[in-house]
């Protein structure tokens, strides 16, 4: 009987510290957290500089633009020793919205964020308005709702067709097309060489939409920048003439002239496809250009926008609603604020500014001119985006406003593409279940 | 009494130890578990404060959804094929493994080893080899004159599913193997040597004898692999990412697209309540029909 208060309090003891044990990991899970919102400012140096700690995210998909957001991270830290920045980054950019949803549920959502779903994070209230006295350091800010959330890291950057040189000539192809039946004209003469004409990186489904926006944007939104409203609105439809004669297109040009493994090839393998001679062309970004360059500092290429069958040529190019984001719950600490907005003005100042658009091939979208050394590719991109009479659009899930789509269609959509190539299907069937699944999704948003 | 009465204040404390386990188990199990229910009544899409609650709409639209059913078809032809070959090809490195006499341990080692790897390196490793351009196995069919039957392995729909059913084999198959082999070495020897003395061979032996006794590690084995194939998601992500179209995607798979991806975590909720309900009546099945099948042998 002696025994059993020690017993009783030995077992008490034995399931705390088992209780204790399995929360105890959470502590140090949690250290950068904890270390932003406990700002060492109780010193007693007066005049020195408050310690602010603020997290960091953005898409690392491609590695120069990873390499040039930390160059530039590092400069500034090392120019406000008092500002630390925990950098979050670590996913591709193919994933980036899942894991940004993950970083949110686990309360770890970033102070400063590479935001490229403004739309479902302003409406979730995770994001502010962007304050006032950055906005002037933009040329344009696309608003949302009547409110700006986003500092544009880069312009809009026109894809185009990166070709091989060498493919061209062994081909005879001495004229860059001024047309797409001539551009199509050029894919036969590759063809007949033994080369495959384009490589496609179809196992990210983001590379999909390169071509389907090409195809859509000459088809569609140059004629009607507002057709995803009406389609929204059921005033148009999937099985209109302008997008059957775009999904047409597609089709036919991936059915003939695509290289055959372009459903297992991923996005980062296309600029060794490029470069090894297995393939003439790919249609991409200029963000590719340091990559190919990386990949064969000599491969020789070309850059240049495909003209459209009445010869005019239409390009991605408006601004979108993307950019640096400040988060709701960081902005409710004044020095966190004050130090996310030191880190955007440093990271937008010329000097910071034109290394990296250099790094990433990218526009400025700054208000201040901005100039860096460009390749004879990248100086084509910016005579594109110089150029009136080049059209210039958005890709289908980067339209805003009225205009935005439902954020799931954009895959499955390419999937669907995807599908209509391997099946050989029929193009105004596939846009019938097109147009159910847009208004099955706008349904499924409304309850939202 | 006093035995009694012991049994019973050891029983208050045997509560102390369980309940830290409890508290964690309901936190983390229990409670999301339940929570999820309530979710797939909603319209939730995993990020905003608003939770719409929307009945059965989630339900109805899961059973109209021909993307559904066809992930629901993917799901059962990959649980099928899964069971089937994981089993047979674990049993088959049992009785091999059972019966050589030299390097025996090296052998289960290299047959264990890729249950050992995680399934996404799995799936890199898998990418890697059946890559249309730089992929190892074209490159041995072209360098064997067979390059004719070169083929986009991942990105063609005919092969894209058999590709992940036979990768998924390859690393299964070990941990059953495990588990047919500790069956094997349970079978009394002399059972073999009389049925051998009467005069039955070897495949006799193996139907009359082995097999049967071997019933309860394949009610574990059929049962384990049927769970795991309705489970499949690693390797899918990483091999096919649900394609070519929609040639590959699982319920699994969908579940996690559309929740996180699509913004749908509702909808995505519903699917995965869907697929618990699936998982739970197959496996219930499952045991009734091995359970009897042991009792009978």
């Amino acid at each position: 009987m002696a025994n059993q208060p020690l017993l009783k309090f030995a077992s008490i003891i034995m399931a705390l510290s088992l209780v204790l044990t399995a929360c105890g990991g959470n502590n140090s899970n949690n250290g950068n957290a904890g270390a932003g919102n406990s700002p060492d400012n109780t010193g007693t140096a007066t005049d020195a500089p408050k310690e602010v700690n603020f997290t960091i995210a953005y898409a690392t998909g491609d590695p120069s633009t990873k390499k040039a957001i930390e160059a530039t991270i590092d400069a500034f830290t090392a120019k406000n020793p008092n500002i630390k920045i925990t950098n979050y980054s670590e996913t591709t950019s193919a994933a980036y919205l899942d894991w940004l949803k993950t970083k949110d549920a686990v309360g770890q959502f970033p102070d400063l964020v590479e935001m490229r779903d403004t739309k479902v994070f302003a409406d979730a209230g995770k994001i502010v308005e962007l304050p006032e006295d950055l906005r002037s350091l933009f040329k344009t800010l696309p608003e949302y709702n009547g409110k700006i959330y986003n500092a544009p890291i880069s312009g809009g950057t026109p894809q185009g067709i990166i070709y091989s040189k060498k493919a061209y000539a062994d081909a005879g192809i001495t004229e860059l097309p001024k047309t797409y039946d001539e551009f199509l004209a050029i894919q036969e003469k590759l063809a007949a060489t033994g080369i495959s004409p384009i490589v496609v990186g179809g196992k990210d489904i983001f590379h999909m939409g390169f071509w389907t926006n090409f195809f859509i944007m000459n088809e569609v939104y140059s004629k009607d920048p507002d057709w995803n409203s009406k389609r929204t609105a059921k005033t148009a439809s999937f099985t209109d003439a302008g997008m059957v004669q775009a999904m047409t297109d597609y089709k036919d040009l991936f059915s003939k002239y695509v290289d055959k493994g372009w459903l297992s090839t991923a996005d980062n393998q296309t600029a060794s496809i490029l470069v090894s001679g297995k393939a003439a062309q790919l249609f991409s970004g200029p963000w590719m250009f340091g990559q190919i360059a990386e990949a064969d500092p000599n491969f020789e290429f070309g850059f240049y926008a495909i003209p459209n069958r009445e010869g005019k040529t239409v390009v991605l190019g408006l601004p979108g609603l993307a950019g640096w984001s400040l988060s709701a719950e960081a902005a409710k600490d004044a020095d966190k604020v004050e130090a996310m907005k030191a880190f955007i003005k440093f990271f937008f100042d010329p000097e910071q500014y034109a290394p990296y658009l250099a790094t990433v091939n990218g526009l400025p979208s700054t208000a201040i001119e901005v100039s860096y050394e460009t390749g004879e590719q990248m100086k084509e991109v910016l005579r594109l985006i110089n150029d009136e009479t080049v059209i210039k659009s958005l890709a289908i899930n980067n339209w805003y406003g009225e205009n935005a789509i439902p954020p799931q269609f954009r895959n499955w959509f390419y999937k669907l593409l995807q599908e209509l190539v391997l099946k050989n299907g029929d193009v105004t069937d596939y846009m019938k279940q097109a147009d159910t699944e847009y208004d099955s999704n706008v349904k499924a948003n409304l309850q939202q | 009494m006093i035995a009694k009465s012991k049994k019973k204040k050891w029983t208050n404390y045997a509560i102390w130890f369980i309940l830290p386990a409890f508290i964690v188990y309901t936190a983390f199990v229990i409670v999301p578990t339940l929570s999820s229910v309530y979710l797939s009544f909603t319209a939730w899409n995993g990020v905003s404060e608003k939770i719409p609650y929307i009945g059965l709409d989630n339900f109805v639209e899961i059973f109209k959804s021909p993307r559904v059913h066809n992930a629901l078809k993917n799901t059962l032809i990959l649980a099928v094929s899964l069971v089937l070959l994981e089993n047979i090809v674990a049993l088959g490195l049992a009785i091999l493994v059972d019966q050589v006499r030299w390097f025996r341990n090296l052998f289960r080692s290299i047959f264990y080893f890729p249950v050992l790897m995680s399934g996404i390196i799995m799936g890199f490793i898998w990418m890697i080899i059946l890559n249309y351009n730089f992929g190892v196995l074209n490159q041995l069919l072209e360098m064997t004159g067979l390059g004719f039957l070169k083929t986009d392995w991942l990105g063609n729909p005919d092969f894209a599913l058999i590709s992940i059913i036979l990768s998924t084999v390859w690393k299964a198959a070990g941990y059953y193997m495990v588990i047919y082999l500790a069956g094997l070495q349970g079978i009394p020897q002399e059972l073999n040597e009389a049925a051998s003395i009467d005069g039955a061979n070897r495949l006799q032996q193996f139907r009359h004898i082995t097999f049967p006794l071997l019933a309860g590690a394949t009610t574990v084995c059929v049962m384990l692999s049927m769970i795991g194939s309705l489970k499949v998601f690693d390797q899918i992500a990483v091999m096919t990412d649900g394609g070519p179209g929609f040639a590959t995607e699982t319920l699994t798979y969908i579940i996690y697209k559309v929740g996180f991806g699509e913004l749908r975590q509702g909808f995505g909720t519903a699917l995965a309540l869907v697929l618990f309900i699936l998982t739970l009546v197959i496996s219930l099945v499952q045991i009734k029909v091995l359970r009897k099948r042991e009792v009978q042998m």
